[in-house]
């Protein structure tokens, strides 16, 4: 141990016992955790400890779910994507960026930033969140993560050929298109959910769901999953479940299907051994059996979070110590060098477009408000002062900033108390009673027109801009075809 | 035509916006096929006796490993139908003699289904110790209800047909309701006679056992995640908070600059203000004042508006200038910005998944329709920012180019 700077904590050695018990509950909670001999060797730098902290730390800082691609990334590879997230959120440290990526060294400081982003936020739950099997018909709210372009762009070098107009208004018309299929699909898909939810009615053991899922009368209807004709990798398998609703999937990866999800929890089970284990397992576990497996070990895991909880002082306390030990070593702080790639993101794009935009606002208003001004003035100057007036000017005053405030607290917030983020059990109730935590349709129908009103009002006014901009613009080069945007 | 660099972007985002619906129709698509199946008549699945189980997992539960039905047990089980068929017989003999109640739904019963076989349908769990009784109900057949135990011999026969059917069973053991009947009736008695279907016997299904202590379990353990959340105790707030400021002070590196996450973050909040002053200041300018005060009001509206859009651009600028001498890398495996002006973001305080209670087919079908409608307008939205930003973009580039 090294030689600690703050005075002895003199209840620390009660609670001694304390931290295997909490090293222990961590190291279960996290997917294919580390052993607990991991960390104490890691806390004396011992080089064996490094390849599993860098393994470890690219899983919690990988995009859940961990598809093949990003799985098979050779280590160096791994260790290199770990630095460059941990540096875009923001690590202190500089000696995390100067360790070898070859996994020979630096365990200690691996320990360091792992508990770093535990400090920082709740990265257990939400990791077991993200790889919880759902067994109800799921729908998340809010789908701003379900429609990014998946992935940055492939480079596909095709910039030789001229984009004709016309090709982009085909696309913007099949893209319509599309989006016609989709409403009138997931309009059937809620006829039939509705009836399913009927039917099913007094089924379900726990009473506040009152009906089963498809998931669940699927399960019911085959468990072992004989309709199937050649076991396949899950995304193959018709046992789909009703994913279409619950789109929160990351950008990049296939449809979340119900057995995907549970492959993608053996994998975090077994420590990803992906392919051959699965497909030998499919042959040999009916879908049911696997589902209570995994039930079994998300429960195990649960169970384990919990514990950390409730002892994680401890390790907490411990971690001080362990940053003690570290050898203030002063690392040239101009060495931050280009190691990374530079990726010629136009994250500067969008603060010139805000910039832009939030300018031209500035403007409208000023002149609106000094119109305003002029006008009142001309219209009130010839009322009294007296504290009437005043009184009344201080009121509305008052209001107004009320309001204001609360309009600020619209974009500063992060939280929506509504929580449109996470994905809802959906319940069919004739009463439509719902506990305090849950959502009314009702209420998500609201905000939802609400949000509609609003996206509509701002596409209105983007589209408005794009035609000033082009028309500006066109007249200052000539010879220049503008695509109008698309009409409504 | 377009300039080269403004149409690869906007190619590149409309393939990927069309990929995304594609993938979506998927989904659905395949989904639909579930939903459809399920509300059709459930067909009796054959028995997977074509693949001989390799590996010591299946035969953990199971009481033999055989496979495939021996001929000894085959002989077994139709001795063991005709015995049953036998009782039925008896029963409805002594039932017509008695109870009146009892006997249309014997009747039906018999009629509907062919001597025994189906209608001795035990609800019992195979895979599980011996023959007692479970409180899963027969999904399949026509029973409504169990079988009134009409005599001991009758139990005896039935314990009976459990272990056969048990040895004979699958060769995964199915701790589920007794769907696998028909295994009984093909060497016996001819097939199923009227097939499940989810409207009119939805209400008799019951999830096995098994599985609902481990979701129940499952279900409480996310509860009490959740309420551990809600009441963080303070000490480990305290000494993670120490921590963290530990780790700053002691990396000796350069003052805590801002990281990419929070630029972006940033950046999504101005934007995110910036239309929702725009959209403030539309209904104000819209808005006709019916007396001097509203007057009054409104142009104090518009004065702290405009304010606010004053320290939004300061913000702005501290934040370009912080971007400027220390550009942040943005991370290959973040996930690319999307700003929405009308989401809320952040993170989310409960684990354990709420319900969404709905009570009608329609509400189900608005609610769906105006999500989509929703993220359609969401993504039309992006498309023309990233058309505004090429066009802005590259044709000034052109422009000074010449």
């Amino acid at each position: 141990m090294g030689r600690r700077r703050r005075p002895v904590d003199p209840a620390a050695g009660a609670r001694a016992g304390a931290l295997p018990e909490a090293i222990a509950a961590l190291s279960q909670s996290l997917p294919s955790g580390p052993s607990p001999e991991i960390f104490r060797r890691a806390k004396f730098d011992r080089p064996e400890a490094t390849p599993a902290l860098w393994q470890l730390l690219f899983r919690v800082l990988a995009p859940l779910p961990l598809d093949n691609r990003l799985a098979s990334l050779a280590p160096e590879v791994q260790a290199r994507l770990v630095k460059s997230a941990l540096r875009s959120q923001g690590y202190p440290r500089l000696a995390l960026a100067q360790l070898p990526e070859d996994g020979s060294q630096g365990s200690r400081e691996l320990l360091l930033a792992l508990s770093w982003l535990l400090a920082r936020g709740p990265v257990l739950e939400q990791m077991l969140a993200q790889t919880r099997v759902p067994l109800g018909d799921e729908m998340t709210v809010c789908q701003c993560e379900a429609l990014a372009s998946p992935g940055p762009p492939a480079p596909q070098v095709r910039a030789e050929d001229p984009v004709d107009v016309r090709h982009v208004q085909w696309l913007m018309g099949k893209l319509r298109f599309r989006w016609r299929q989709l409403v009138s699909s997931q309009q059937e898909q809620c006829t039939l959910l509705s009836k399913i939810h009927l039917y099913t009615s007094g089924c379900h053991g726990d009473h506040s769901l009152g009906h089963l899922s498809v998931a669940e009368a699927e399960m019911l209807r085959d468990p072992e999953g004989g309709q199937q004709v050649r076991w396949e990798l899950p995304r193959n398998l018709d046992l789909a479940y009703p994913k279409g609703l619950h789109f929160s999937w990351t950008p990049g990866m296939g449809p979340r299907t119900f057995w995907k999800d549970l492959y993608q929890a053996c994998c975090w089970v077994t420590g990803g051994s992906l392919g051959s284990w699965w497909d030998s397992a499919c042959s040999l576990l009916s879908p049911l059996r696997a589902l209570l497996r995994t039930l079994e070990c998300e429960n195990r895991r649960l169970e384990a979070v919990l514990a950390w909880r409730r002892t994680e002082l401890v390790f907490w306390r411990w971690m001080d110590t362990v940053l003690d030990t570290c050898v203030l070593g002063v690392p040239a702080a101009a060495s931050q060098g280009t190691f990374l790639p530079q990726i010629p993101e136009c994250s500067g794009g969008v603060l010139e477009l805000v910039a832009w935009e939030l300018r031209a606002l500035q403007e409208e208003l000023q002149e609106a408000a000094e119109h305003r001004r002029a006008a009142w003035e001309a219209k009130a100057g010839g009322c009294g002062r007296g504290p009437e007036w005043s009184a009344v000017r201080r009121a509305s005053r008052e209001a107004v900033e009320k309001e204001l405030g609360a309009l600020r607290r619209c974009w500063e917030q992060d939280r929506d108390p509504a929580q449109p983020h996470v994905p809802h059990r959906l319940v069919r109730r004739e009463d439509g009673a719902a506990g305090d935590r849950d959502l009314r349709a009702a209420e998500v129908i609201r905000t939802l027109r609400s949000q509609e009103a609003c996206l509509e009002a701002v596409l209105h006014q983007l589209q408005g801009q794009c035609r000033q901009e082009l028309a500006r613009l066109a007249g200052a080069l000539p010879g220049l075809i503008w695509i109008p945007p698309p009409g409504r | 035509m377009l300039p080269r660099d403004c149409s690869r972007r906007l190619m590149a985002e409309l393939q990927g916006a069309l990929d995304a619906c594609a993938e979506r129709q998927l989904q659905l698509e395949q989904s639909l096929r579930v939903c459809r199946r399920l509300l059709q008549a459930w067909e009796p699945t054959e028995t997977r006796a074509s693949e001989p189980p390799p590996g010591p997992e299946t035969n953990e539960e199971d009481p033999s490993p055989a496979c495939a039905p021996s001929p000894q047990d085959l002989k077994e089980l139709e001795f063991l139908t005709q015995a049953l068929e036998k009782a039925v017989r008896v029963r409805r003999s002594i039932t017509m003699a008695g109870e009146t109640d009892k006997a249309p739904s014997l009747k039906s019963r018999s009629t509907v289904a062919p001597p025994g076989a189906i209608a001795f349908a035990p609800p019992q769990t195979p895979g599980q110790a011996g023959g007692h009784a479970s409180d899963t109900r027969p999904t399949k057949g026509s029973c409504q209800t169990t079988v009134p135990p009409k005599g001991h011999s009758e139990r005896q026969l039935l314990s009976l047909g459990d272990k056969t059917r048990v040895r004979t069973g699958a060769r995964a053991p199915r701790p589920g309701p007794g769907l696998r009947d028909q295994q009984m009736a093909p060497s016996a008695a001819p097939k199923a006679p009227k097939a499940f279907t989810l409207k009119e016997k939805g209400h008799l299904l019951r999830l096995p056992a098994a599985f609902r202590k481990m979701a129940s379990q499952n279900a409480s353990l996310w509860a009490q995640l959740s309420s551990m959340q809600t009441s963080d105790s303070t000490d480990a707030t305290a000494a993670k908070t120490q921590f963290l400021q530990n780790m700053q002070t002691a990396s000796g590196g350069p003052q805590p600059r801002l990281s990419a996450q929070e630029v972006e973050a940033e950046t999504g909040r101005l934007w995110k203000a910036c239309t929702l002053l725009r959209l403030r200041m539309r209904e104000e300018l819209s808005a006709a004042p019916m007396d001097w005060m509203q007057e009054y009001r409104c142009l104090l509206t518009l004065e702290g508006l405009q304010a606010m859009v004053g320290q939004c651009l300061h913000r702005l600028q501290e934040l370009r200038a912080a971007v400027a001498e220390q550009p942040p890398r943005p991370c290959p495996m973040g996930r690319p910005p999307r700003a929405s002006p009308s989401c809320g973001g952040g993170a989310d305080p409960a684990w354990s998944p709420q319900l969404l209670v709905y009570s009608s087919a329609q509400e189900l079908q608005t609610l769906a329709a105006l999500r989509l409608r929703v993220a359609m307008l969401d993504q039309q939205i992006h498309l023309e920012k990233v058309l505004l930003e090429e066009e802005v973009g590259g044709l000034e580039r052109r422009r000074t180019q010449g």
